[in-house]
């Protein structure tokens, strides 16, 4: 019994010298503060990180990603597209002889929610437009949820000849406007690559022919893949479900070739150069139109055909956030 | 044995209890700022949720913050220094642990200059550093305040030729910690 008993105290003992050893050694103060680090850690991971630049700009090629302008802050958009590769050397120095041009402004009036603004050379249009990013991806959320409505209105004179070749007449104003709404879902799904598809529907008031429909219903996929910190590959494509092939429609579009239905998909492939305040977009894509009912539902151009255009988008922030800047001082 | 356990433990409580004298000081909204000078351009940026805290008894400190918390005037430079500059995907944390070398009172009031040395780690590199700073200490709280420079070429922070005249080879840090109870 006592001799069971100095043996336990012996235990003890060594144990105390152990844990005193322990308890100076580097080893614990490293442990300790370690243990401070894991309790922050603990601490911040309670709150999502959310994930950033998905996308360099707020628009892809031709139509919006899901990135918004941060609150008060201010971008400038210039945008030419060129005339078609395949309009000849003498005669349009390959395309580079004309172009379309939209100038478009879009302010942050939170870090979620823009309003854009735009005039396009092409049908003389004006647009109207606001996206707000419903849901951020960030470590408890797979994607960002945008949705975006815009407006336009066309404004060349009546009895203008479209670029399908039909003859367009506006009676009234109201039929000079049309409407579109989208819905951008985006992953990043590393840092270097991000993917986007993007529902449409638009709306136009009136349509060049009774047999089309008002409506256009299309879907978009696009997405980028960053070469370098600074280098961007882009690809945009929208398909638009028109009901182009029906047998029952009075007026058949697949049946005669001359008025064979005059709109295409629109498919385009870039680059972005990002350079500090500037983001420099290259691009070819058979459509011509930089507005979405334009480029959506009514594209007339074809990659087969070789109706391919170069372009450029080139977006310059600016930042009025003083609140931001006084901040620190 | 069962005895033995029992003593073991105890030794254990009493190994853990040294902490018994000593208090952990912590907050979860410091402010720490960075600055970076040049002829072109001034860029400063502030991060208002970081996390620090202070054994008072140990005198162990550490301090965490996400880079993605870093404010920015200019919401581009933001992206850009996350993106291109810091790589917070990659490296989404800068940390220091370390441990306040003066034999401080803390639980006396005053105003006492410090110095901690440790490991600070910006762009998932490690570099030991000592940071001087200063503590006012008063009856319900600790109140830190630090600077000290970075190199950026010493955490692998590489600037492009083209905007090398915009950011500064040297940044300075400073930061401001309430340190509650």
């Amino acid at each position: 019994m006592i001799r069971a008993f100095s043996t336990q105290r012996l235990l003890a003992a060594s144990v105390l010298c152990l844990l005193l050893f322990l308890g100076t050694s580097p080893w614990k103060v490293a442990a300790a503060q370690d243990d401070l680090l894991s309790m922050l850690d603990a601490e911040q991971a309670k709150e999502p990180t959310y994930t950033i630049a998905t996308f360099k700009a707020s628009r892809l090629i031709n139509g919006q990603t899901i990135e918004t302008v941060s609150k008060n802050h201010l971008n400038f958009w210039i945008s030419h597209r060129f005339g078609a590769v395949n309009s000849g050397f003498i005669a349009n120095f390959f395309g580079l002889d004309e172009a379309k041009i939209r100038l478009g402004l879009e302010y942050g009036i939170t870090d979620r929610w823009l309003v854009g603004a735009g005039r396009s050379s092409l049908e003389k249009t004006y647009d109207l437009y606001s996206k707000y990013k419903v849901l951020r991806q960030s470590n408890k959320m797979p994607v960002t949820v945008t949705a975006m409505a815009g407006w336009g209105i066309n404004t060349m004179p009546t009895g203008y000849v479209m670029e399908s070749g039909a003859t367009m007449k506006f009676d009234n104003n109201i039929e000079r406007y049309s409407y579109w709404s989208q819905l951008l879902v985006a992953r990043k799904f590393t840092e270097k690559l991000s993917l986007q598809l993007m529902p449409t529907l638009i709306h136009i008031n009136k349509v060049e022919n009774p047999s089309m429909s008002n409506q256009v219903l299309a879907l978009g996929a696009g997405g980028r893949y960053k070469l370098s910190q600074r280098v961007t590959l882009s690809a945009e494509y929208y398909h638009s479900f028109v009901d182009s092939e029906d047998e029952d429609d009075d007026y058949d579009y697949a049946d005669d070739q001359d008025t064979a239905y005059p709109y295409r998909d629109a498919l385009s492939f870039g680059v972005d150069i990002e350079t500090g305040g500037h983001v420099f977009q290259f691009h070819l894509t058979n459509a011509r139109g930089m507005v979405e009912k334009q480029f959506i539902a009514q594209n007339v151009g074809s990659w087969g055909k070789g109706d391919i255009f170069y372009g450029f988008n080139i977006a310059r922030t600016f930042s009025f956030d003083k609140a931001a800047r006084n901040a620190h001082k | 044995m069962k005895k033995s356990i029992l003593i073991f433990s105890f030794f254990l409580m009493l190994g853990s209890g040294l902490s018994f004298g000593q208090t952990l000081y912590r907050t979860s909204v410091g402010e720490v700022s960075f600055f970076s000078k040049t002829p072109a351009l001034d860029i400063e940026a502030l991060n208002k949720k970081a996390g620090a805290i202070l054994n008072s008894g140990t005198r162990d400190f550490a301090i965490q913050m996400k880079i993605t918390d870093f404010q920015f005037p200019n919401k581009l430079m933001q992206e850009h220094f996350n993106e291109n500059y810091l790589e917070s995907e990659k490296f989404p944390t800068a940390k220091f642990a370390g441990k306040i070398t003066e034999e401080v009172d803390l639980s006396k009031l005053g105003t006492y200059p410090v110095t901690a040395t440790g490991n600070l780690t910006i762009h998932g590199v490690t570099k030991p550093v000592t940071v001087k700073g200063t503590i006012v200490a008063s009856a319900t709280q600790l109140g830190l305040t630090f600077a000290f420079n970075v190199r950026t070429e010493d955490y692998k922070i590489e600037v492009p030729t083209l905007v090398f005249n915009k950011i500064a080879e040297v940044i300075e840090v400073k930061g401001k910690l309430s340190l509650m109870k």
